[in-house]
C-alpha cells in the first residue's frame, strides 16, 4: 500500500496557484497536514479524492496514475469532505444506504456494517431521524461514517472534527488511530492537537509548498533547544510579542505564562521547554516567512 | 443608515453580484438574440395575414411586446434566486442580525430585479433603432414613438416581474418548483387579465391598449380585415399594407398614468412579499403537518437516550472482498426512494386519483388530458433529477465513489421513468388492451424522453429550474394544445404518432447521454 504524490500543481483561474510541486511519499498510518488558512490542504485533499484533476504532476496508487484510472482508487477511498451536505428528507440509515448501494457494497453487507458505524459515531438512537433535524456535529458525525462504508484502504478526512464537541472529537481521535493500522489515513486540520494526538507522520504546507514533511520525533527534533518559557507581567507581553514568537500564553496568579520559539534565550527569566508539535508547527512556519521577506529584500 | 439607503445598499450589492457573474452574460446575449430575432423578422405583429408598415411606432411596440411576452416570462426564472442566494451563501444570517427592516430587503431585492430585467429591455430597446434603420420602409424615424413602448409597456411590465420574482421567493409554498410551475400559470392569466375580466384599465402587459389602437387604424386600412390581432413567430405567409403607416399608441396623459401606476402596485407586491418573510429563520417554517409534528416531536424524546461513551467499545468487521457487489438494483431503488422522499399524503392521493381517473375513462380521454395531468402533477419529482448531489452538497462525497456513471446516473434515469411509466400505468394498460400498440409505443417513448430532458438539464445546470420553466412551456404547447409533433405524450401525433414516438426515445436516450457527458466532465474537472 502506497501512495506517491509527485510533483503535483494545481493553478486555478485568475493565476492563483494553490499546489507548487508538492512531493510526498505515503505509507499505513496517520499522516497529519497542518497548514495555516489557504495553504492548499483541501486542495490536495480533492485532488487525492480524485474529485479535481492537478494541473500539474501525478498521483500514484500502488504505481497507477489515478487521474488515468480514477474508479480504482474510489473503490478503496474513503472521502470527507470540508464542506458537504445531505438529502435532508432521508434518515442516517437510509442515506449510508444509498451510499453504500452507490460505492457497490452488497446489501448484506452493508446492513451490518452501516449498523456497526452508527454505534461508533454514536447516532444508533437517532439513525431514523431525518437529517435535517440533526445538528451541525450530527451530520459531521454522519460524514464521518459514510467515508469508512467501504472499510477504505485510503481515508482521506478533511476538517473532520469541526463541530464536534470536546467528547466527541475524543472519541473521533481515538477511532482514527485504530483504524491507521493497515491503510493510509489523511487527516487536514487546522487543530494541531488533533495532529499530535493521532498523527504518525505530519505535513506542513503554506502557500501551496510543503515545508515540512516527517515523523513527529523529527518534527520536534528540528526545535529542540529552541523552545523557552518565560512569566513576565501582563504589562510587558505586548512588547514581548513584538520582538518574539510566541506559540502560547497563560494568563496565571504570578504574571503571564508565555512559551517562545527562538535560537537564542528570549528572556534573561527564560527556561528551557520541552517543545510541542504546535511550537514547531510556528517555527516552521516562521521560518518560511523569514526566508520570503528575506526574498523579497 | 437610514432605511431607504439600506434598500438602495442591498439593491446595489445584489445587483453587482448578479452583474459580474457568467449567468449574467448569458442572460443579455437571450436579449440581444431576441433583438436580433424581432429585427430579422421572425416575430411579428400581424393584424388577420396582414402587418403595417415597419413605422417607428410599429417597431416601437413590436419590440416592446417581445419584451413583455417573452423577458417576463424567462426573466422571472432568471431573478428568483436573489433571497436564496442570501440563504445559501449565509449573507441571510448576517443581515438578519442587522437592523435591517424586511421591508427594506424586499425593496431592495425588487429594486435589483428590476435593475436586472430593465438592462434586458434597454438592450431589446437600442435593437429597436437598429431595427429602423435596416429596415427602412418608413424613412421618418421618430424617437418617441419608437422608445415609449418601452418605456410605458415593457418597463411597468418588468417591475411587476421584479417584484412577482421577490414574492414568490418569500411566500414558503411558493419558493420552490410549485412557485415556479404556478408563475407560469399566473403568467398567461395576467396577459389575459382584461378579457377574464372586462376590464380595460386591468391590463399589466398593454396588449389590449395595443389590439385597441391597432384594430381601429386596421378597419380603416384594411378592407378584408376581420379583427384578428396575433403577436406571434413569423410563418412566411404575411402580407404587408402597404397604406397601414401606424404612428403607435396615442399615449394620453391618463394613459402614462395608468402605466405607471403597474409600478406602485409592484412595490405593493414587494411590500406584502415582506410581512411573510422568515428574515432567515428556519424557526419560522410554514405550519408543519400533523405527520411532520409527531415525527418532530418523537425526535425531541430521545435526548436522554443518547449516552456518549468517551472510549469506543464498537468494532468494525472488515468488509470481505466479496462484500462488494455492483449493487445497481438497490442503487435503482435508492434512487426511487430519494426522488418520492418528502412528498406529502395528498400528492400521492392526487396521483392515485388520476391513475383511477385512467383506468375508468374512455380511451382517448385516459390517454388525452389525463395523461397530461398526470405527467405534470411529478414535475417536481423529475426536475430535482442531475441537480440534487449539487443542491444538497452531496456532490463531493458522490464524485468520489467508484463507477458512478454506469450505477448513479442510469439509476437515477431509470427511477424517474419508471415515476413516468407508473403514473400514467392507468392509460398505458388500457392502450395496451385495446391493441394500440403505436399509442403505447408513444407513451414509452414519451416516458423516456421527460426524465431523459430533466436529467440533461439539473446536470448541465446544476439547478432544478430551467427543467420546471422548460416543462412546463413544453406541456403547456404540447399535450395540452395537442400541437402535433411537440405532443410528447403521443395522443394528438395522429398518423405520425410512430415517428414521433421514435423520435421522443431517441431523444431521451440522446439527453441521457449527454447527461452522463456532462457528469463525466464534471467528475473530470471536479
Amino acid at each position: 500500500m502506497h501512495l506517491v504524490v509527485d510533483n503535483l500543481s494545481k493553478n486555478y483561474r485568475g493565476g492563483v496557484q494553490a499546489l507548487r510541486s508538492v512531493q510526498l511519499s505515503l505509507r499505513p498510518g496517520v499522516l497529519g497536514l497542518l497548514g495555516p488558512n489557504g495553504a492548499g490542504k483541501s486542495t490536495l485533499m480533492r485532488i487525492l479524492a480524485t474529485v479535481t484533476q492537478p494541473s500539474s504532476g501525478r498521483v500514484l496508487w500502488n504505481n497507477m496514475d489515478i487521474a488515468r484510472n480514477p474508479d480504482a482508487l474510489r473503490g478503496i477511498l474513503g472521502y470527507l469532505p470540508q464542506d458537504f451536505g445531505v438529502y435532508p428528507n432521508l434518515s442516517a440509515i437510509e442515506l449510508l444506504e444509498y451510499l453504500s448501494a452507490v460505492k457497490g457494497i452488497s446489501a448484506g453487507a452493508a446492513r451490518k456494517r452501516i449498523g456497526e458505524l452508527l454505534e461508533l459515531v454514536n447516532l444508533a438512537d437517532s439513525a431514523k431521524r431525518p437529517l435535517s433535524g440533526y445538528s451541525g456535529g450530527m451530520r459531521q458525525r454522519v460524514g464521518i461514517a459514510q467515508a469508512l462504508l467501504n472499510d477504505p484502504q485510503l481515508l482521506i478526512v478533511d476538517e473532520p472534527t469541526a463541530g464536534l464537541d470536546p467528547e466527541e472529537r475524543v472519541r473521533f481521535r481515538n477511532l482514527l488511530s485504530e483504524l491507521a493500522g493497515e491503510r493510509i489515513v489523511i487527516l487536514s486540520t487546522h487543530i494541531v492537537s488533533d495532529v499530535e494526538a493521532v498523527a504518525t507522520s505530519i505535513a506542513i504546507l503554506a502557500h501551496g509548498q510543503l515545508l515540512a514533511h516527517n515523523v513527529p520525533e523529527a518534527i520536534l527534533a528540528s526545535v529542540s533547544g529552541k523552545v523557552w518559557e518565560v512569566v513576565v507581567p501582563t504589562s510587558e507581553l505586548s512588547a514581548l510579542r513584538q520582538s518574539q514568537l510566541i506559540s502560547s500564553t497563560a494568563h496565571r496568579s504570578d504574571g503571564v505564562h508565555a512559551r517562545i520559539v527562538a535560537k537564542e534565550k528570549p528572556h534573561p527569566c527564560a527556561r528551557s521547554a520541552e517543545p510541542t508539535i504546535e511550537d514547531a508547527y510556528l517555527a516552521v512556519l516562521a521560518g518560511r516567512r523569514g526566508a520570503a521577506n528575506g526574498a523579497a529584500t | 443608515m437610514t432605511q431607504a439607503g439600506s434598500t438602495l445598499a442591498i439593491a446595489r450589492a445584489d445587483f453587482l453580484e448578479r452583474v459580474r457573474g457568467y449567468g449574467f452574460l448569458l442572460t443579455l446575449l437571450f436579449a440581444v438574440y431576441l433583438g436580433y430575432a424581432t429585427a430579422r423578422g421572425q416575430l411579428s405583429l400581424q393584424l388577420d395575414e396582414y402587418r403595417g408598415v415597419y413605422t417607428s411606432g410599429w417597431i416601437g411596440t413590436l419590440v416592446a411586446l417581445t419584451t413583455t411576452c417573452f423577458v417576463s416570462l424567462v426573466g422571472f426564472y432568471i431573478v428568483k434566486n436573489s433571497v436564496q442566494r442570501d440563504r445559501s451563501t449565509g449573507v441571510g444570517q448576517i443581515l438578519a442580525a442587522t437592523p435591517l427592516k424586511e421591508s427594506s430587503y424586499a425593496l431592495g431585492k425588487f429594486l435589483s430585479n428590476f435593475g436586472v430585467l430593465a438592462l434586458m429591455v434597454a438592450v431589446l430597446a437600442l435593437g429597436a433603432i437598429v431595427m429602423q434603420f435596416l429596415v427602412r420602409e418608413d424613412p421618418r424615424v421618430d424617437f418617441w414613438a419608437l422608445l415609449a413602448p418601452s418605456l410605458l409597456i415593457s418597463l411597468p411590465v418588468m417591475a411587476l416581474t421584479a417584484s412577482l420574482a421577490v414574492f414568490f421567493e418569500m411566500v414558503p409554498i411558493l419558493k420552490g418548483g410549485v412557485g415556479n410551475v404556478i408563475w407560469f400559470f399566473g403568467w398567461s392569466f395576467g396577459i389575459a387579465l382584461p378579457k377574464i375580466t372586462g376590464l380595460n384599465w386591468l391590463d399589466p402587459a398593454a396588449i389590449f391598449t395595443v389590439m385597441h389602437s391597432l384594430a381601429g387604424e386596421a378597419q380603416r386600412y384594411i378592407p378584408s380585415y376581420h379583427g384578428g390581432m396575433a403577436f406571434q413567430i413569423n410563418t412566411g405567409q404575411i402580407k404587408v399594407a402597404h397604406d397601414l403607416r401606424w404612428p403607435g399608441v396615442p399615449w394620453s396623459g391618463e394613459m402614462i398614468l395608468l402605466r405607471l401606476m403597474w409600478f406602485a402596485v409592484a412595490g405593493c407586491f414587494a411590500l406584502i412579499a415582506s410581512l411573510v418573510f422568515d428574515r432567515f429563520d428556519s424557526a419560522r417554517a410554514p405550519r408543519l403537518s400533523r405527520q411532520e409534528r409527531r415525527r418532530k416531536s418523537a425526535n425531541n424524546l430521545p435526548a436522554a437516550g443518547i449516552v456518549v461513551q468517551s472510549t469506543l467499545h464498537v468494532h468494525l468487521t472488515p468488509l470481505a472482498a466479496m462484500a462488494r457487489s455492483s449493487a445497481f438494483r438497490r442503487v435503482f431503488f435508492a434512487e426511487l426512494r430519494l426522488a418520492l422522499q418528502g412528498l406529502r399524503w395528498w400528492w400521492y392521493v392526487v396521483a392515485a386519483g388520476l391513475l383511477i381517473a385512467q383506468f375508468a375513462s374512455p380511451l382517448e380521454i385516459s390517454r388525452g388530458p389525463l395523461l397530461s395531468v398526470a405527467w405534470i402533477w411529478p414535475v417536481l419529482v423529475w426536475s430535482a433529477m442531475g441537480s440534487r448531489e449539487s443542491s444538497s452538497g452531496m456532490r463531493p462525497i458522490l464524485f468520489s465513489c467508484a463507477n458512478i456513471l454506469p450505477r448513479q446516473l442510469l439509476a437515477c434515469w431509470l427511477a424517474g421513468v419508471s415515476v413516468a411509466l407508473l403514473t400514467a400505468g392507468g392509460s398505458a394498460i388500457r392502450l395496451v388492451l385495446a391493441r394500440q400498440l403505436f399509442g403505447f409505443g408513444a407513451l414509452v417513448a414519451g416516458a423516456l424522453f421527460i426524465p431523459g430532458l430533466a436529467l440533461a438539464l439539473g446536470v448541465l445546470s446544476g439547478s432544478s429550474k430551467f427543467f420546471e420553466a422548460l416543462f412546463t412551456v413544453l406541456w403547456y404547447v404540447g399535450p395540452m394544445n395537442k400541437t402535433p409533433g411537440l405532443d410528447f405524450t403521443g395522443a394528438a401525433n395522429g398518423s405520425r404518432t410512430f415517428h414521433d414516438s421514435l423520435w421522443y426515445a431517441a431523444l431521451g436516450v440522446a439527453l441521457f447521454m449527454a447527461a452522463c457527458f456532462w457528469r463525466a466532465r464534471q467528475l473530470r474537472s471536479g
